[in-house]
């Protein structure tokens, strides 16, 4: 007798009788676990519009940013191709791509009583940086932090038509309207904020005008708005109230997000002027000044989220995109330690999803990119930078 | 003219490195760019075509344009308006507007087809090169109009057009429309976008000249005799 196979068949027996006895409850565990897991067709949209849910099951979906808040959540951190397609598409979707979940991973883990972590994304010019940024500050507010968000640290260094010299400080230079936009746009994103936030010091703008101590935050913003001189001293007081209180004990505590893009214009050159022609250095710059006071890391109670960028740098290669490279020297020592989080170009399943995204969009035209000799063209010419494909499918 | 036969009949030997002249020698024949034509097996090729793939193992062929490609993207209408906008050679800025042109006229037809309600969103053509073609096609005149001399007096007589003098006209006047009659301050390819959306739809200036010549054909029927080819 051979026990072995005997005992086997009895289990198998067994195993049968006790599944047809479950057969339904099988049954609806299986109907009831298809929706969560992604079939292998693919699927290139989720319906999860809430990035505090996003995992890597929805890596390379695209989700919906809701227009509602658009508005409030974006006034000035998109970039400006993404924009042309949003009004086009009637919709604002995002991918859900690999760098933005670590990060938001991160910023879950991390502990907020110790000092804040700086994380830098680096990655070639046209691979999503920006809008992974996007992702994670949509994370950010909908956890209900105060978002801080430069949408381009290098418009502050160049191409500045208006350059005074500081009212409070006399080696420094203004910059009021980049000050001034900037004031506006951080009240539309943190409106709930500037009445429960408080200040901690008397400011003296001029011989007439000051803030008291304990005067909401709003108050502070609004004497920015309308006295455009001082605009550049009230962001650095502002950015100074921030970092104070962020992260405190009390009931009114509230997390601090610090999001610039490009950060590699504040160490770099600045193609601003004086009236005697000699170069403006970035330390010379009131924004840029208080910026680099905000990025160190001696604050808690929140994260400093950045990205590199060459597209609208100065004096750099095309070619460069390592941190070492777009930072420099100062640059690096000053960001020291960070957290470098690469973004590359579109794995193949990304690009899929993207062609799909597409396709249902009406987009691609051509009959013959929508063939499978077509998409292989796409794939080649744009060897699956997210950039290059956008250029590419728009006259296609 | 005895010495040009000559020419001909002399023996062809390769140059050092090949170069794309439009004065090419007759002997010489047009490259075929098409990929499918290549993936034709034997067994299925017509006699013309046997015919023609023969001569070409005797003969040379002129050097490929570098503004064609083999792929099914390449479009020679395209190419030849981008040819007949660009200015001092500069093909760079010829092509980048076109493809501006391409895509604006592709967001606003996507944009009102994403806005459309359901029952209207098939009619919306979204494909920025059948709105090209159609609009070119809608501004072609039917017949022309030639200058000719009798009796001392010069007679607008109508004649009839060689294909490729329709399609030359019709971009010509596209071209002239955009950079002359519209606002100074816009770009070329909003100004494009604008008038090919509205000859797609017969509307627009283009389409009025086109008119204009047709009328003055007709005007001048009585003189259409005068003309002797």
């Amino acid at each position: 007798m051979n026990l072995p196979r005997l005992y086997h068949r009895l289990r198998l027996t067994a195993r049968s009788l006790h599944s047809s006895a479950n057969g339904q409850q099988v049954e609806k565990v299986a109907v009831a676990v298809d929706p969560d897991v992604p079939s292998q067709v693919s699927v290139f949209r989720t319906s999860e519009n809430d990035p505090t849910c996003h995992t890597e099951l929805h890596a390379g979906q695209y989700y919906t940013l809701p227009p509602a808040h658009m508005r409030t959540l974006f006034p000035h951190g998109l970039p400006p191709r993404f924009q042309m397609q949003m009004k086009t598409f009637n919709e604002a979707c995002v991918m859900v791509r690999q760098p933005a979940l670590e990060l938001i991973t991160c910023l879950r883990k991390a502990d907020y009583s110790e000092p804040a972590l700086r994380y830098v994304l680096y990655g070639e010019k046209g691979c999503g940086k920006t809008l992974s940024l996007c992702h994670v500050l949509h994370f950010c507010s909908t956890q209900g932090w105060l978002v801080l968000h430069i949408p381009d640290a290098h418009l502050w260094v160049k191409n500045c038509r208006e350059l005074l010299p500081s009212s409070s400080r006399p080696g420094r230079f203004d910059q009021p309207i980049q000050a001034l936009n900037w004031l506006k746009n951080f009240k539309t994103t943190n409106e709930h904020f500037l009445s429960k936030i408080k200040t901690t010091q008397r400011y003296v703008w001029t011989k007439r005008e000051s803030t008291e101590e304990g005067r909401p935050l709003g108050e502070l913003v609004d004497q920015g708005v309308s006295r455009v001189k001082s605009s550049s001293d009230v962001v650095g007081a502002l950015l100074r109230e921030l970092r104070l209180q962020a992260g405190g004990a009390a009931e009114g505590a509230f997390r601090l997000a610090v999001a610039v893009d490009g950060v590699n214009a504040l160490w770099g050159k600045t193609t601003l002027k004086k009236e005697d022609k000699s170069e403006v250095l970035p330390e010379e710059l009131t924004l840029i000044h208080n910026l680099r006071k905000m990025l160190r890391n001696d604050w808690c109670g929140g994260a400093i989220l950045t990205t590199l960028s060459q597209t609208g740098s100065l004096f750099k290669p095309r070619s460069a995109y390592l941190p070492m490279e777009l930072l420099g020297e100062e640059g690096f020592d000053n960001m020291d330690p960070f957290v470098p989080i690469p973004v590359s170009n579109y794995s193949d399943k990304e690009f899929e999803s993207c062609y799909l995204y597409y396709l249902d969009r009406n987009w691609l035209q051509h009959p013959h990119s929508r063939t499978e000799d077509g998409k292989k063209e796409l794939i080649f010419l744009s060897s699956r930078n997210p950039s290059i494909l956008e250029r590419l499918c728009a006259f296609l | 003219m005895v010495a040009s036969i000559a020419n001909l009949l002399k023996p062809w030997t390769p140059r050092l490195c090949a170069v794309r002249w439009s004065r090419y020698n007759p002997y010489y024949l047009e490259p075929e760019t098409d990929k499918d034509v290549y993936k034709i097996p034997d067994t299925e090729l017509s006699p013309e075509q046997k015919e023609e793939k023969e001569l070409k193992t005797t003969r040379p062929i002129k050097a490929a344009a570098t503004s064609i490609t083999s792929s099914p993207f390449n479009d020679p209408v395209i190419s030849k308006f981008i040819n007949m906008m660009m200015q001092d050679g500069n093909k760079v800025l010829a092509r980048e507007i076109m493809t501006q042109t391409l895509e604006t006229i592709k967001r606003k037809q996507v944009e009102k087809y994403h806005r459309a309600p359901a029952a209207e969103k098939e009619a919306i053509e979204c494909n920025p090169y059948t709105i090209f073609q159609q609009a070119i096609e809608n501004c072609k005149p039917v017949i022309g109009l030639a200058s000719i001399q009798k009796g001392g007096k010069n007679y607008q007589v109508p004649i009839p057009l060689k294909d490729s003098r329709r399609r030359f006209l019709a971009m010509k006047w596209m071209i002239t429309e955009c950079r002359e009659n519209k606002h100074r301050r816009t770009h070329m390819y909003e100004k494009l976008s604008q008038e090919l959306l509205s000859a797609f739809t017969n509307e627009g200036n283009v389409i009025k000249r086109k008119h204009d010549l047709h009328k003055m054909a007709e005007a001048n029927r009585a003189y259409a005799h005068y003309r002797w080819w």
